[in-house]
Order: C-alpha cells, then sequence, then structure tokens
C-alpha cells in the first residue's frame, strides 16, 4: 500500500491537471473557433497568372452531400480526360448533408485551399459573395475561360446570377420549377377509397383517414428538426396557394407574385395564415404527424421507404426519384405524386439554384473555370461528372436517357449539380407522371421583375438574427399544433416578431425593393 | 535557503519544470495567442480586412443580443443549470467515490467503476438519439411502459417542466464515473495511518467518512468546484443541443446562451456577433471566478486558487 501511494498521487495530479486543462480549452473555445478560422484569411485576390496549359495543376472543388464510394474509380477516369484537355486534375472535398450548413462558410472564413466551391441561392451564394467569398468573374474572364459556356448559357441565366450587378457564380443551365410537390402512398388511398389528391381539402382528408386507420404509420412527417424556418407545407399552402413570394426563407416577409408595385407584407399577420392555422391545427388533432415531430431527426424518405411515413413534401424533381427508386426496389408498394396547387402560378428556379463559384484567393482561377467549362459543357466529361462510368453507374440510353444500374447508388448524392446543363441525361424510368407535372408547370410558369431580386441584410442583420429565432421558437410549434391556443399563439408570434424588429427589416427590404424596381 | 538561485531551481525541479511544459505550451497556444481575436467582437469582419482590418462598429455586435429580449432568460437558465450541474454532480461524484473506497471485494469495485465510467465515453449525439428513443410519445421505452400498465402517455418533448430534471439527471450520469476517479484518487492518498488511529479509538464508518474522509477532501473539492465556477457562463452546448435540438417548445427552460447564438447565426454567419456573445460569457466568467476565489481566501487562505 505504502509505494502505491506516490502513484496515485501522480495520477490524481495527472488528472487534475487534465481537468484544468480541459475546462480552461473549453474557456476559450469560442474565441479559439473564430481565431483559427480567420487567421489566414489575409489572402489576397488575385486571379492566376498562369497562361497557357502548360503546368500541370490540381484543382481542388468543395462539394456539399456525401463522399460517393466509388468516387476514386469516377474521378481517376474524370480526370484522364481533364489531363489530355486542360493538363488538370480534380479532387474533391465533400461536406455531409448533415453538417455542411456549419462546415460550408468556415471553410470561407478560414480560407482554405480550394478553387472551386459549390454554391446556390440556398447554399450561401449571396451571403459569400457579399463577404468577398468568390472571385468576380468578368466577362473576358469568362469569354476567355469558357467558350462552351459562353456559348451554351442564356444571356438571362448570367443576369439572373449577379450580387450587386457583379457576377460571382457559373449558374448551371437548367430551367426547372422549385415548387414543392406532396409524395404520398397510393395503395393507401385506394385501399380506403379516397379521392384522388390534388388539394389542400383532399389532402387533409388522405392524411385524417390514413392517422385514424393505419396503425404505427404517421400520415405526414417532416424533418422539423433540423432549423429549417419555412416549411414544406407552408411554401405549398401559403406561398403556393396565395401566389406569394417569401424574399428569403429566414424571414417572414412576402410579396403578391402579380403585384407590380413589390409591396411586402409579415405572412404571419394575414387572415391567410390564420386559416392555414385552423388547417394544420386540425391536422394534429387528429393525428396527422408525430407529436414529436418537432423533435424528429430522421431522414423523412427513409421512413417512407420502411413504410412509418404515409407522405412528405419534396421538389418534384426528388419525389420523382423517390418514386422511380422505390418502384425499382419495391415494386409491390404504389406511391404517387401529388400536386396540391395545381392551378397557380409557378415560380421558375432561376439559375443561382445551383452553380459552381471560385473561391476568392485562389492562384488557379483560369484553369479552375476551363475545367469547370469541361464539366458542364463537354458531353463525355460531363456524363461521368454527372452520372459516372457508362456501365457501371448508369446504362446509357441513346443520347440524352440513362438506366440506372445496381451501381447507380455508389455514384450519386452529391452537388454536381452545378453542372447541369442541356447534355444531361433523363432517367428512363423517370415517372411519366412527374414529367406530366413538370410539363404543365412549365406552362404556368410566370415571370415577374422581382424574381432577380437579393436582398442585402447587412445593415439588420441583427433583426434577421432575432427573428430568425423568434420564427424558431413561436412560429413552428404553433404551425404544428403543438399550441392549444392558435388565436394566442398568432397574437404572441406578432409580438415577438415586432419585438423583435421586424418593422425595421421591413422598411429596409422594402426601399431595397423600390430601388430595385426604380432601376428595371 | 535560496542558495542557488533561480537556475539552481530549474536545476533542482528539471524533471517537475518538464512535465509544465505541454500545459504551458497549451495555454499560449489555445488560450493567449487567440485572445487577440477578442477585437472581433468590436468589428463588422469581411473576408478582405481579416482580423485586424476589418472596420470597427463599436457595440454594434453586442446589440443583436441585448435586443432580442432573451438576454436575461438565457443568460439565468445558463447559470441555474450549471450551478445545478455543480451541486447534484458533485454530490454524487464525492458520495460515489467514498463507496467504492469502503466496497469490500476487489471485482465489485472495478465492474461499478467501469459501469459508472462508462458514459463519460458516449457523445451526446448518442445521448440524443438515446433520450430520443426512451421519451418520444409515439413508440419511446418510457411511454411504452406507462401504456403496457395502462397509465397515461406523457408527451415530454412538448412539456418545458421536465427537462431541467432530465438534463440535470443525464448530467450527472455521464460526469459521475470521471467525476469520482478524481475524489477516489484524492481519498486514496489521505494518510491510512489517520483510519488505523480512528479504528482504536473506536470510531465507526459513518464516523470515519464525516470526520477523516470528508475534511481531507476539501482541498480537492473547492480546486474543482472554483474551476467549474469559471465556466459558469457557459452552456455545455453538445449537451443542450443534442438533448433539445430545435424544439421550440421546450425554449423557455432549456435555452442557455451557447444554443440560443448558435441558432440566432447559423443563417446569418457573422463571426463578430458569435465573438461579442463568448466575450460577454469571458467577462461574466472571470468575474464569477474572482469573486468566488474571494470568498474561498476570506474562508481559508490555504485553499483559494490564487
Amino acid at each position: 500500500m505504502q509505494n502505491k501511494k506516490p502513484f496515485i498521487l501522480l495520477f490524481a495530479l495527472v488528472l487534475v491537471l487534465t481537468t484544468v486543462l480541459s475546462a480552461c480549452g473549453s474557456n476559450n473555445n469560442a474565441g479559439n473557433n473564430t481565431e483559427a478560422s480567420n487567421a489566414p484569411s489575409e489572402g489576397t485576390t488575385e486571379p492566376a497568372a498562369n497562361d497557357g496549359n502548360s503546368e500541370e495543376l490540381v484543382i481542388k472543388m468543395l462539394l456539399v452531400g456525401g463522399k460517393p464510394i466509388d468516387y476514386d474509380t469516377v474521378f481517376g477516369e474524370l480526370n484522364k480526360k481533364l489531363k489530355e484537355k486542360v493538363n488538370a486534375a480534380v479532387e474533391a472535398e465533400f461536406l455531409d448533408w448533415s453538417d455542411w450548413t456549419q462546415k460550408y462558410p468556415l471553410k470561407f472564413a478560414a480560407s482554405e485551399d480550394f478553387d472551386i466551391a459549390y454554391t446556390a441561392n440556398w447554399a450561401f451564394y449571396n451571403d459569400q459573395a457579399l463577404k468577398g467569398g468568390f472571385l468576380e468573374l468578368t466577362d473576358e474572364l469568362l469569354k476567355k475561360n469558357m467558350p462552351l459556356t459562353w456559348e451554351a448559357m442564356p444571356a438571362v441565366a448570367w443576369e439572373q446570377s449577379k450580387v450587386n450587378g457583379k457576377q460571382y457564380m457559373v449558374p448551371n443551365n437548367n430551367p426547372e420549377v422549385t415548387d414543392k410537390a406532396v409524395l404520398i402512398r397510393d395503395d393507401l388511398r385506394k385501399k380506403h377509397n379516397l379521392d384522388p389528391v390534388n388539394s389542400p381539402e383532399t389532402f387533409a382528408n388522405y392524411v385524417k383517414t390514413i392517422a385514424a386507420n393505419e396503425k404505427g404509420i404517421n400520415a405526414y412527417n417532416a424533418k422539423a428538426a433540423d432549423g429549417w424556418k419555412w416549411h414544406e407545407l407552408d411554401q405549398i399552402l401559403l406561398e403556393q396557394q396565395n401566389e406569394w413570394n417569401l424574399v428569403d426563407y429566414n424571414m417572414p416577409l412576402a410579396y403578391k407574385l402579380d403585384d407590380a408595385s413589390g409591396k411586402v407584407f409579415n405572412v404571419y399577420d394575414t387572415p391567410e395564415f390564420k386559416e392555414l392555422l385552423k388547417y394544420y391545427k386540425d391536422l394534429a388533432d387528429n393525428n396527422a404527424w408525430s407529436k414529436n415531430v418537432v423533435s424528429n431527426k430522421n431522414d423523412v424518405w427513409q421512413d417512407m421507404k420502411a413504410g412509418k411515413t404515409a407522405s412528405y413534401a419534396q421538389n418534384l424533381g426528388t419525389v420523382a426519384m423517390n418514386l422511380a427508386e422505390l418502384r425499382r426496389e419495391q415494386p409491390e408498394v404504389e406511391l404517387a405524386i401529388a400536386d396540391l396547387t395545381p392551378d397557380k402560378k409557378k415560380i421558375a428556379a432561376i439559375s443561382t439554384q445551383n452553380g459552381f463559384g471560385i473561391h476568392a484567393p485562389s492562384k488557379k482561377a483560369e484553369r479552375s473555370l476551363k475545367v469547370i467549362d469541361l464539366l458542364q459543357n463537354d458531353k463525355e466529361i460531363h456524363d461521368l461528372f454527372m452520372y459516372g462510368i457508362a456501365g457501371t453507374h448508369y446504362e446509357p440510353v441513346g443520347d440524352d436517357k440513362f438506366n440506372a444500374t445496381a451501381g447507380t447508388p455508389n455514384f450519386t448524392g452529391f452537388s454536381n449539380w452545378g453542372a447541369n446543363s442541356p447534355l444531361n441525361r433523363k432517367d428512363a424510368s423517370f415517372p411519366a407522371e412527374a414529367d406530366a407535372i413538370a410539363d404543365a408547370w412549365q406552362q404556368k410558369v410566370y415571370n415577374f421583375d422581382l424574381e432577380t431580386f437579393v436582398f442585402n441584410d447587412a445593415n439588420v442583420k441583427n433583426e434577421v438574427a432575432n427573428i430568425g429565432n423568434v420564427m424558431l421558437r413561436y412560429a413552428i410549434p404553433l404551425e404544428y399544433g403543438l399550441i392549444k391556443d392558435i388565436d394566442k399563439g398568432q397574437a404572441d408570434l406578432i409580438k415577438q416578431l415586432q419585438a423583435a424588429g421586424i418593422e425595421k427589416l421591413q422598411t429596409e427590404l422594402q426601399s431595397q425593393i423600390d430601388a430595385f424596381l426604380a432601376s428595371k | 535557503m535560496n542558495r542557488h538561485g533561480f537556475l539552481g531551481d530549474v536545476r533542482k525541479n528539471k524533471t517537475l519544470l518538464l512535465m509544465l511544459i505541454p500545459a504551458v505550451l497549451f495555454f499560449i497556444l489555445f488560450a493567449y495567442v487567440p485572445m487577440a481575436g477578442i477585437v472581433l467582437a468590436f468589428k463588422q469582419f469581411n473576408y478582405g480586412g481579416g482580423i485586424f482590418g476589418s472596420p470597427w462598429n463599436g457595440l454594434d455586435n453586442f446589440r443583436f443580443f441585448f435586443e432580442s429580449g432573451n438576454a436575461w432568460m438565457v443568460t439565468r437558465n445558463t447559470a441555474l443549470y450549471n450551478i445545478a450541474f455543480i451541486i447534484v454532480n458533485n454530490v454524487l461524484q464525492i458520495a460515489a467515490a467514498i463507496l467504492l473506497f469502503e466496497a469490500v471485494g476487489k471485482w465489485f469495485r472495478k465492474i461499478s467503476q467501469t459501469v459508472m465510467f462508462l458514459p463519460y465515453f458516449i457523445s451526446w449525439v448518442v445521448v440524443g438519439a438515446i433520450a430520443y428513443n426512451l421519451f418520444n410519445y409515439d413508440v419511446g421505452t418510457l411511454n411504452s411502459i406507462l401504456t403496457a400498465f395502462g397509465l397515461e402517455r406523457i408527451d415530454i418533448y412538448n412539456t418545458p417542466s421536465y427537462w431541467p430534471f432530465i438534463l440535470v439527471l443525464v448530467s450527472a450520469w455521464k460526469a459521475l464515473g470521471y467525476g469520482s476517479v478524481m475524489y477516489l484518487a484524492a481519498i486514496t492518498g489521505i494518510d491510512t495511518e489517520m483510519y488505523e488511529a480512528a479504528e482504536i479509538d473506536g470510531a465507526n464508518v459513518f464516523e470515519r467518512i464525516f470526520h477523516i474522509t470528508i475534511p481531507n477532501l476539501y482541498p480537492t473539492i473547492i480546486i474543482l468546484v472554483l474551476l467549474a465556477v469559471g465556466n459558469i457562463f457557459r452552456g455545455d452546448f453538445g449537451m443542450f443541443y443534442n438533448m433539445v435540438g430545435n424544439n421550440g417548445l421546450l425554449f423557455s427552460s432549456t435555452d442557455v446562451i451557447d444554443t440560443f447564438v448558435f441558432r440566432s447565426l447559423t443563417t446569418s454567419n457573422e463571426i463578430g456577433l458569435s465573438a461579442a456573445a463568448g466575450f460577454y460569457q469571458s467577462v461574466l466568467g472571470f468575474a464569477t471566478i474572482l469573486l468566488a476565489n474571494y470568498a474561498v481566501r476570506k474562508y481559508d487562505k490555504d485553499h483559494a486558487l490564487f
């Protein structure tokens, strides 16, 4: 016992020291992070000096999404082609879907070494462009390095992707509609003899019937716990249904699509929202969704595949892919795509829905642009980047279609969409009904002046931060019917928004919109 | 006494000083060097200017926090939770350490220690998932058991009042093993002759514990509590975020400074605003530790940190 003592004392000392260290370490964590992430950001913005392609370069790419299983094989093949054509190789870094929103801005703040970054209006494009994260792309730069793209891209797509009149992105070249559709279990609908789902009322009827009769199935589900403040159903039932457009999904301010003066209003303070709350409350009271929906962390599509969820809302393209996937894997389950607002005006995706930007400090900007040019507009390279290796990851069908193979899941799921172009192949098994809906939507696309308006929140960032918080804390539980008295809930929400400075934000937004419209 | 001067002291204690080097380096690198970053709290950060070149904007970055109307609520929550954690965790850890020390049977001791230590290694993400599976309304273990006995389900994820208890409990469960090892080590260091003497004088187990073990633990308790007090205005982000997430209904009783700031700023990514919030926490923490240390000093000079 006696000679054990020094060791035990030493051990205690080490433990205490580690605590001291870790205690003080965490003490400074917040500071460290900000510090570490900013230290090297004095990098100068200098466009590349390499003119020809004499020197072989490795272009680093920042992509969003999980790293595909067959990354090495496909990118190996891709790099052979790129070496031939522009003497370059690409090396991609993937930011997983689970935490990309936290990592992506840090990559810029820390000024890490990368040349190309995937970006989009929903992936920090305006934010990073305004903060100086992207290199400005002048017409000369684009013309010189991106001959194919310069040829193929419509002028309006360039125009739509400018921030304060300057180009920071090579947008994708692929018109689509951003409206959301709902995926439902058509077999269950038929089982209960329900009308086809094509309006908010028929949808309510569907979810209520499922909730009442199908044990162990959530009639509707959403991933409410991920911090989004404007949910898919809000988009369908409030925005699409009333033909409004929210300026930014982080603040509850919208204008009417056909209002040429672009007058903004608080969507939570409208009779339409009051009606919607009753609609939601009715669904919630009939157990249309789990009581714990705001804590749900599961992937809703996976729940639906497993037969635990009977409907969810997403982009048309996504639900169509889901439908095709399930037809392949579980042909006995019958799904259908429902459009709840078929007769309303549709909003076309502006070109910034997907794209690639050049990191401001990159020294390989010109070569990077050449690479993007090929990714988007060189048939062979585009096919590789978008679909993988022919025969392994997809089966080409003619020039513009493909069939999925057993290898398809090994090269998918990340944001190669920045290279979308007319060269895209269509899934030959893409559901005909989704095509029909997409075609019908294209007919109803409504173009309006404010389409390309971008809000600069520099003067009101305090208000934006606080209002986002109020939406999460007061609006989401209210919408999911978790607050008993909806009138009081709505009054509270509006009161909190006012305290958070919604009026100041609205005035600022309105004055920017007025200036934007005046300059048109 | 000091015959060899400073260099002599260094030579004499070279092993100890060598052992100190990693800690010193750690603090210089991770605490003192980044301290200059505090200026960010007073700046409108942009990539072009970087940390030192960005323009000053006075106290603008602090406005967001105090104008939100939540500053008081989240500060209060943070402090109350941490006080509860400090008291509950330390009492349980000391109790566990004493029980382990008094326990007979080597195997029993080792096994219970391992079982207690295990939760320390489970990440908060996993703990959050476990909690969700225990407590959720539809298929949670707790509610399944309740319904099996014919009782009403309880809606834990929509009821704020349960959460202070759950969080304190989970925190205690997770920290018990680690903390008790520290106290156990301190107990093992107590001179055994004192126990022998006490036994001869006829002291029973409880008298030994209350008159020898606990008084001898005071220095350790004071150091650990003082260190914890310095962090009283920092919420354990991993814990609160993974247990509660973005569930707005629970915020009134679970929101701490760290989660509030994180949630507000993931949309705007303004580094200046988060730096301001961190600065606010540091100032409050600094003040509390000075105060606590002063109080300890008043009571007993030898036990104070500085």
